[in-house]
């Protein structure tokens, strides 16, 4: 039974995995064993063993982007599930110019990540960047964050969101507006108050695709580059590098194969880890689902 | 009773108005420049009130010939990877939907757990086989890299979305003797439209602007926009900033126009499924 | 040889237009000639050669009967390119630009030596082309490039606002300099708030050129790391102090090259150094609210230092890849640019010359007011560092304590030990 239902299906999940597969698996295998290796353009690789990884986890500039990396992924992502479900009920209750607002909200995430960085590099330039004189007129706090690493790290973290809350924003309203509407109804005759049936109907129904979400956002905000790369170069003195420009140095400035190649894996395993909660959430979905 | 409408509805139009800044500013400033003269681009304190002027526009069409070969190639390239991730990623979620079992729960995990890798790293072994097929510098190669790297999401999303369909809906249809392709087309796409089109947005925005892959497998002919708007930055003889804004004017549009369009789909979604204010 | 060529673009194009559907909408490679010959380069590169009637290789695309295609990146995009090209078993690519400081004994391996063709087909008048640069292509004694353009650092200020701050000439030390810096940081007339001098700090130009002008240096080209490190410490505190006084921007450390250049055309900055060929933009009209206002001279010495000062330059060179076929079409292309005809066409087209005689050429002397300053200061200019393995690593390291140092976060004297215990290790034994 069990085999014939899975040789029924095979043809629909083929093409996803044939395309996974050749893509993304057989390449990441080379990729193992380029990181047991030393090489770089003009040189063959040489087996090292395990050094690249010593290596790399052993570079203080590593750390730091890790942590960098940490801090910005898990302030920025939380703060865009927040701000996107909000939205997302908001754009549910009833909007007047529903389309023309939905296509201004989803607006950032059509603009490139190089344009959106010089834009708000002038916008922020710490002497005269016409936010920056806004909040000064208002008597508010500016960001110095050309100077100041924290102030850096809260700017590429506004940036960050700026870019992505349109993405959560977009799965969260998706998944609102195929709740049916009786569903609602159902729990006004039984007398619910709008904020029970949030936490009744809302929240439990959207739970799925909160955790899609939320797990991809961590998958693709713990490879954040171009914001940090355009926007501070990973400085004030490389005090707000991430690891996604870790890498790139190594592959790209430093043509160094084999620690680019560790510095991925190790990637993986960290956000595998940053990322265990929800992806054991999710399993737990996909196991449920089944009953 | 009014009170609190009247309360709620202000609330309602500050949040809208805090959107509309927060969102809409950055890019008003993008399209602002490209029609401001030069030298009141980078002005300190702000222009504000200028003759606007399409000068850039003209320059970008006469000087950057080969942003415009981009946008095609760019759009070639999109419309191929997008309908190739949404068509796989609907089937696989529609299978992962109906079905569970250990192999299908394990096949999902593994779609999410390979997204973790990098991409970059991936281009490091790809470029020699690529050549090697001699797929380099064409549409079909980017195509099938910007599909790969959204099928994972888009299979998840596909999957949740059509979890909320009834099963009920399937069965009566394969009781009328449908078999699992007409069932998809006929019962599950109809009604899983709003998270085709949120999948599609996805696909679509990231072939539009990707640029690493783009970077590493093409040169000429299958070069996208993003690849020539990175020249125009390029530090050697200095930037003009007035036709890379333009540009990126330019390469903005379409994407908020395919938004536009997709709107009417997700919007007739809401008024089939949801509620009245 | 071309057969083959021609065999790989057919299989290229009718790949692209059979899977990928769109031959209408990719601009083929032109048919017209019997060969083509790829260049990877940056667009510069192209754009000085000229087109249509001022097409300074129309004559030589006749005679060989060849289009020249040119696949164009952004400098360090195109590097990468480039050597991952030449990695292949074979490459379409004949020509790749290749800039000075990247040629390690590595990736000389991955072209073609060049002296035989220097013996057999002669580049015409090859030693007026500057020693420096020439040396620069060379590794190991054998040359893997021809020179052909350079991008020499000169100090760029704003005639107009010195006038106001009543400056009546330019600094001629670097005492000096620091001192119209502070001056010039003020608000202008106009309103503008004014800093003294924009450097960006992801460059090692602005620290070597600050310790060259103290007789030290970053790396010298036999590898010894801070010849004299109490120059790089001067420097250093000069430029600290900079900072504490605001002659230097507050967002001195996530400035860039583009910056420097918007900031000058805007008069917030009165000072900058930067390569000689921006002159064209820092007084283009259209941008610049200074035209004709935006002059450069030499960098500036110290008065403590009586040695000569080398400037920074930069310069790029024509390459073979070593897995390219046609060698000899390629050849005749790389000496075609490089002869003195082509050299000055291009010179008159922005390119920094390579050959001395082209300084000499009244015409481009009347045309670039900078020249004379530009050509006294190729006359002895060095690239910020040799090339070596590790040197994009160890320019990050050297950067990382410049920016902690001028920042205040660290005294000049902690930076400079830093450097030396970290960046010891990467260089070439």
């Amino acid at each position: 039974m069990r085999s014939r239902n899975i040789a029924q299906t095979l043809p629909l999940i083929a093409p996803v995995h044939i395309l996974i597969l050749s893509v993304i698996v057989i390449p990441s295998l080379f990729v193992i064993w380029l990181s047991i290796t030393k090489s770089t353009y003009g040189q063959a690789p040489t087996f090292v063993g395990l050094e690249n990884y010593f290596q790399v986890l052993s570079d203080p500039a590593f750390r730091s982007a890790l942590w960098n990396t940490v801090v910005i992924v898990v302030f920025a992502v939380h703060i865009e599930l927040a701000v996107g479900l909000l939205m997302a009920l908001l754009f549910a209750s009833g909007l007047p110019f529903r389309r023309f607002l939905l296509v201004a909200v989803l607006a950032p995430y059509a603009v490139s990540e190089v344009i959106a960085v010089v834009m708000w590099r002038y916008l922020f330039d710490p002497d005269a960047g016409p936010v920056t004189l806004a909040l000064k007129g208002l008597g508010l706090p500016i960001l110095d964050w050309a100077y100041e690493p924290s102030h850096a790290m809260i700017l590429i973290g506004l940036l960050t969101i700026w870019l992505h809350l349109p993405f959560t924003f977009i799965i969260l309203y998706a998944a609102r507006l195929a709740i049916p509407a009786d569903l609602y109804e159902a729990a006004r005759i039984d007398g619910a108050t709008p904020l029970q049936a949030f936490r009744r109907v809302t929240l439990p129904l959207l739970g799925p695709a909160i955790v899609v979400a939320l797990l991809f956002r961590y998958i693709f905000a713990f490879r954040i580059f171009s914001e940090v790369w355009l926007l501070t170069g990973g400085g004030p003195a490389r005090s707000t590098e991430v690891v996604a420009v870790y890498l790139y140095q190594e592959a790209f400035s430093y043509n160094a194969f084999g620690t680019a190649a560790a510095t991925a894996w190790i990637m993986v395993v960290a956000s595998l880890l940053l990322a265990a909660g929800y992806v054991l959430l999710l399993r737990r979905q996909v196991t449920a689902n089944a009953q | 009773m009014r009170n609190s409408r009247l309360i709620t509805g202000a609330g309602k139009a500050v949040a809208v108005a805090a959107l509309l800044v927060w969102s809409l500013l950055p890019i008003a400033f993008i399209v602002m420049s490209s029609l401001k003269p030069g030298r009141d681009i980078f002005a300190v304190p702000t222009v504000y009130v200028f003759t606007p002027t399409f000068q850039h526009y003209a320059s970008l069409w006469t000087r950057w010939g080969q942003f415009f070969d981009g946008l095609l190639n760019s759009t070639v390239i999109t419309a191929g990877a997008t309908a190739l991730a949404v068509v796989a990623s609907t089937c696989a979620g529609y299978v992962y939907s109906r079905n569970s079992g250990r192999f299908h729960d394990a096949s999902v995990m593994f779609l999410i757990v390979v997204r973790l890798i990098p991409p970059i790293v991936v281009t490091l072994p790809l470029f020699p086989i690529v050549n090697a097929i001699g797929l380099n510098d064409t549409h079909v190669v980017l195509m099938v890299l910007y599909a790969t790297f959204f099928v994972s999401l888009g299979t998840v999303l596909m999957r949740t979305f059509i979890d909320q369909i009834p099963r009920e809906l399937d069965e009566a249809a394969e009781i009328d003797g449908a078999g699992r392709f007409t069932i998809l087309r006929r019962v599950i796409v109809p009604l899983a439209a709003p998270g085709i089109i949120a999948v599609a947005v996805f696909v679509v925005v990231f072939a539009w602007n990707e640029f690493l892959f783009a970077f590493i497998f093409t040169a000429t002919n299958a070069k996208t926009a993003p690849l020539v708007i990175s020249e125009m930055l390029g530090s050697m003889d200095g930037v003009d900033w007035g036709i890379l804004f333009a540009a990126s004017t330019v390469q903005l549009a379409p994407v908020l126009l395919f938004v536009v369009l997709m709107n009417r789909y997700l919007v007739a979604g809401l008024t089939a499924g949801a509620t009245k204010g | 040889m071309t057969d083959r060529i021609t065999l790989d673009i057919t299989r290229r194009g009718f790949l692209g237009t059979a899977l990928g559907g769109a031959a209408a909408l990719a601009a083929g490679p032109s048919w017209a000639a019997a060969k083509t010959l790829n260049i990877l380069s940056h667009k510069v590169h192209e754009t000085v050669l000229g087109t249509g009637d001022g097409d300074l290789m129309k004559e030589w695309k006749a005679r060989n009967d060849t289009d020249l295609v040119f696949t164009t990146f952004d400098s360090n995009p195109l590097q990468d390119r480039l050597f991952r090209e030449a990695s292949l078993p074979s490459t379409d690519y004949g020509v790749g630009y290749i800039i000075d400081n990247r040629p390690t004994a590595d990736i000389a391996k991955l072209f073609a030596l060049l002296d035989d063709f220097l013996k057999s087909a002669p580049i015409e008048n090859y030693d007026d082309i500057a020693p420096g640069l020439r040396e620069a292509m060379t590794v190991g004694g054998k040359t893997i490039g021809i020179p052909v353009r350079h991008a020499t650092g000169g100090l760029f200020y704003n005639e107009a606002l010195l006038e106001e701050a009543g400056i009546s000439a330019p600094p001629t030390t670097l005492e000096e300099l620091i001192e119209q810096a502070k001056k010039l940081t003020f608000t202008a007339k106009d309103g503008t708030p004014v800093t003294g001098m924009i450097m960006a700090s992801d460059l090692a130009v602005f620290p070597v050129s600050f310790a060259r002008a103290f007789g030290g240096d970053y790396i010298t080209k036999d590898f010894k790391l801070l010849p004299k490190p109490e120059a790089m410490e001067k420097a250093l505190g000069v430029m600290a102090n900079m900072f504490k006084d605001g002659a230097l921007p507050r967002s001195y450390a996530t400035t860039k090259n583009d910056d420097q250049v918007t900031w000058m055309q805007q008069g917030r900055a009165a000072f900058t150094m930067i390569t000689f060929a921006r002159y064209k933009q820092f007084n283009d009209p259209a941008n610049s609210k200074f035209p004709g206002k935006i002059k450069a001279v030499q960098f500036p010495k110290s008065k403590s230092y009586d040695g000569e000062m080398s400037a920074v330059t930069e310069s790029w060179g024509m390459s073979i890849p070593a897995n390219f076929a046609d060698k000899e079409l390629a050849w005749s292309y790389i000496r075609e640019v490089s002869s003195p005809r082509v050299t000055l066409g291009m010179a008159k087209n922005g390119n920094g010359p390579v050959r001395v005689s082209t300084y000499a050429d009244a015409e481009f002397a009347a045309a670039s007011p900078v020249a004379a300053a530009e050509a006294k200061a190729l006359a002895t200019a060095r690239g910020a560092f040799p090339p070596f393995p590790e040197a994009a690593r160890a320019q990050q390291l050297f950067l990382e304590d410049v920016q902690l140092a001028v920042l205040g976060r660290k005294t000049p004297a902690e930076a400079v030990e830093n450097m030396v215990k970290r960046i010891t290790p990467l260089l070439p034994a």
